[in-house]
């Protein structure tokens, strides 16, 4: 069965475009454009990879809540974080959450598949 | 465009009807249709559970329960006009001071539905409810002759006080306490008590959720005809209903059935049981 993925980013083109390339790659992939979304989808489905953006719902830091929610309710789920702020203090917040991976926006679509497949046995 | 934005276009909404049977004896009959909610097609959200779920950390129970009864009106100019009909409304939204009872009527009107066709079946998930501003709700449907059932009975906020409180026509016994009932004497006490409730209280009690003949067995023994099950008939398009042989496909005018009733089941569809168990026979596994 193909490994589910859960991409958490407000501007829909963007999910979009990752949906669009994971899929081709033969995950399932489902989308979340803000964080009650995202955490209706977490409380119904496991995925083992879950890629947000840190600023949603016009929140700042948004995604940094939903990251600490997704581990609470799982270790097993890799967390990719993508965002335009590469603050080393938001790395170290992001971090202490145990984040699988922080990288920085603009991502090439071949990093993005590199950095989950990594965690999906596909690199 | 927003998840809550999408749920909102009412177009974007489909409606599920499922039946709630009186069965008695060898007799089934259709009593009324249950009006269910899928979200947008193809998406997570065509799942009721997780569509509500959302709606609910959205805290956007009032005017999703609008946009529902939006789509679930028009879906109903469709069927048979002596057909009752439950919707399911938020007790958030009744005790919500916009005024959806208002809103509830001039839909209904504008599309020339009898209210009286009507059950309101309560949910509730949230832990506080404006509970006097809920009754001026439920007052203002009973004055347009809505029944009123309380939905989930036994679990969450469907408990004591809103029995006494919203005095509901109908118990909706939630499917925890039915499944597995024929073989669980703690079960049946607990089925067992809210029967005699619902009795003293002047209520009917529909039994949710019947996974199996056993406990449908049970249920009637225990004086509980009214059922809601998928073994009897999932919930699915009203043309599917018809094209079925569950409910009658043509429109009825018949003048007696335009007259509101008051006996507990008074516009009930018969339906042979040879009909309905052929039909659940071929029903996919």
């Amino acid at each position: 069965m193909a490994e589910k993925i859960l991409i958490i980013d407000d501007e829909e083109q963007i999910a979009d475009a990752y949906k669009e390339f994971l899929t081709s790659l033969g995950y399932q992939v489902d989308c979340a454009q803000e964080v009650e979304e995202a955490e209706t989808l977490l409380a119904h489905f496991s995925y083992s990879v879950v890629i947000t953006d840190l600023r949603l719902s016009k929140l700042e830091f948004g995604g940094l809540n939903l990251v600490k929610h997704i581990r609470e309710l799982s270790l097993k789920t890799r967390i990719i974080v993508v965002t335009g702020y590469g603050w080393p203090e938001l790395k170290a917040e992001a971090s202490a959450h145990q984040v699988d991976a922080f990288v920085n926006k603009p991502i090439r679509l071949s990093e993005l598949a590199k950095t989950v497949g990594s965690f999906t046995g596909r690199a | 465009m927003s998840l809550l934005d999408t749920i909102l276009d009412p177009s974007r909404l489909s409606v599920r009807f499922q039946p709630v049977f009186l069965v008695r004896g060898e007799s089934n009959q259709v009593d009324c249709l249950e009006a269910l909610i899928r979200g947008p097609r193809r998406s997570n959200f065509e799942r009721a559970d997780i569509l509500f779920d959302y709606v609910r950390r959205k805290k956007a129970e009032p005017v999703v329960d609008r946009s529902c009864v939006v789509a679930i009106c028009d879906a109903v100019l469709n069927l048979p006009t002596e057909m009752r009909i439950n919707v399911n409304v938020h007790a958030a939204t009744l005790g919500h001071k916009a005024g959806f009872v208002d809103f509830f009527e001039s839909q209904t009107k504008r599309r020339g539905l009898r209210t009286d066709r009507f059950t309101i079946e309560i949910v509730e998930h949230a832990p506080s409810c404006n509970i006097p501003e809920l009754m001026d709700g439920i007052t203002a449907l009973r004055d347009l002759g809505v029944r009123i059932a309380l939905d989930d009975v036994g679990l969450g906020q469907s408990n004591y006080r809103m029995m006494l409180d919203c005095h509901p026509e109908y118990f909706k016994l939630d499917a925890y306490f039915v499944r597995g009932l024929y073989a669980d004497p703690k079960r049946r006490a607990v089925v067992e008590s809210v029967a005699t409730l619902a009795r003293a209280l002047g209520s009917s009690v529909v039994g949710e959720g019947v996974e199996s003949d056993q406990d449908l067995a049970q249920l009637g023994r225990m004086g509980i005809e009214l059922v809601q099950a998928n073994i009897l008939c999932p919930a699915m398009p009203f043309e599917d209903l018809v094209a079925k042989g569950i409910v009658p496909g043509e429109i009825s005018t018949s003048p007696h059935l335009l007259q509101a009733g008051k006996s507990p089941h008074p516009q009930a569809f018969d339906l042979k049981p040879a009909e309905l168990l052929s039909w659940a026979a071929r029903r996919p596994s």
